[in-house]
């Protein structure tokens, strides 16, 4: 479910602007990854959230829409079940990662 | 010069951007490169309320979920304080809730952006509210300031003249308030019109304006009435600044008139040490030194080194 329309939010790999955007924040997602595994092991929910929240605002910025769908359902499953629903969290959680790293290691 | 405080010399706008996402600020900077404006970048709300403390950006972009004091916190705290109150405040939030959007508007934000966010329509709401700004400073530094002169106004003075005493007061430094007319001022009017009265009352604010430093306040009292504050100054260097006014006015050639000479009276009231006497007993000292000056025949300065005399607040109030 959308907020936005995502067309908008597509990046041109050409355009020396874009490229510089989404060569940014393809180099800082690992970092990103980093703290929310850390954030993950150490049951610490908060920031999980508020990673998922930031990549949320951020990632359609970037060009990455999808990355931003699955942080705002991981957020909205964070808020709506708070830590009873720990597999749902998980799998949601396992969605934003596998995205991200296929970014990484894709491009 | 007379001290009428410009906001920002530099013409470039400058924008805080409060969050405490790194992805926001270079998504942000990268995509406002083309606007004319300068961005400076905090990352919680503390240090976003201490930046715009410090340099009074005309606009500021905030985040509402940050860690320590969070959005609201903050713009609590911005509309709060006198010196950041009037900075417009764009939301920017990854809620959407109508909750968050009227509590925004209800503490003084002036815009609600939603993240993402679409830049066309951010670079929209941010020339909007940077124009709207410059506006009201306008409009308020118009208010503040005489048309004819430049001087500031009669209500700026009042403000002013409560703003020095106080400081007087509790620095126990010396100042000094000077009350200038200008003599006859009647009769150039009969007799020469309107325009050449005004060219009077324009030129001797110069006058008074390039006599004074950057710290003393100048201001149009009345119709042919000046006040100046001169803070950390005795009665006595009072003195002295002004008869050089008076002495230039009384020599001065006006083309409209060149065979009728201008002169002024002046009264000074201040103190050399520190001040005992309350601000609208000081203001009637300045005023009787005036009208002493009329009465004596006019072009001269009378002073007295009064404020600081041993009358006691509470009696002189």
């Amino acid at each position: 479910m959308h907020e936005y329309d995502p067309a908008s939010f597509s990046l041109d790999p050409n355009n020396p602007e874009d490229a510089e955007l989404i060569g940014f924040f393809v180099a800082e997602l690992p970092d990103r990854m980093c703290t929310l595994r850390t954030a993950v092991d150490s049951e610490d929910f908060d920031s999980i959230r508020r990673l998922a929240h930031q990549l949320k605002g951020a990632a359609p910025g970037y060009g990455f829409p999808t990355i931003g769908d699955a942080a705002a359902s991981l957020e909205h499953c964070l808020k709506e079940n708070s830590v009873n629903a720990l597999d749902q969290i998980q799998s949601e959680l396992d969605t934003l990662i596998s995205l991200c790293e296929s970014y990484t290691k894709g491009s | 010069m007379n001290s009428i405080h410009e906001a920002n010399p530099d013409s470039t706008p400058l924008v805080l951007i409060v969050d405490d996402s790194k992805f926001v600020h270079r998504l942000l900077a990268t995509r406002l490169r083309s606007e004319s404006i300068k961005i400076h970048s905090e990352y919680d709300g503390k240090g976003g309320f201490e930046f715009a403390k410090s340099q009074t950006p005309a606009l500021i972009m905030l985040d509402l979920d940050m860690p320590i004091m969070d959005g609201f916190e903050t713009l609590r705290a911005l509309k709060d304080d006198p010196v950041t109150k009037d900075v417009p405040v764009i939301v920017l939030s990854g809620s959407s809730t109508t909750q968050d959007k009227v509590t925004a508007f209800d503490l003084g934000a002036v815009d609600f952006v939603t993240k993402p966010f679409e830049l066309t329509e951010l670079r929209a709401r941010i020339r909007v509210s940077l124009q709207l700004h410059a506006a009201l400073q306008m409009l308020s530094q118009k208010a503040m300031i005489d048309g004819l002169t430049g001087l500031y106004n009669r209500s700026m003075f009042d403000q002013r003249w409560q703003e020095e005493y106080e400081r007087c007061v509790r620095h126990k430094h010396p100042m000094s308030l000077v009350m200038l007319d200008i003599d006859h001022f009647k009769s150039i009017n009969d007799g020469y019109g309107h325009p050449a009265g005004d060219s009077v009352i324009a030129g001797i604010s110069k006058m008074i304006s390039t006599e004074i430093r950057k710290t003393d306040i100048a201001c149009r009292y009345g119709g042919e009435e000046f006040s100046v504050i001169l803070p950390d100054t005795t009665p006595e260097d009072a003195f002295a600044i002004c008869e050089r006014i008076r002495v230039e006015c009384e020599q001065t050639v006006w083309p409209n008139h060149p065979g009728r000479s201008v002169t002024i009276s002046i009264g000074i009231a201040g103190t050399s040490t520190q001040v005992t006497v309350g601000a609208d007993k000081w203001l009637e000292q300045a005023d009787r030194n005036l009208y002493s000056a009329k009465n004596s025949g006019r072009n001269q300065t009378r002073m007295t080194d009064s404020a600081g005399e041993s009358q006691g607040l509470s009696q002189a109030g």
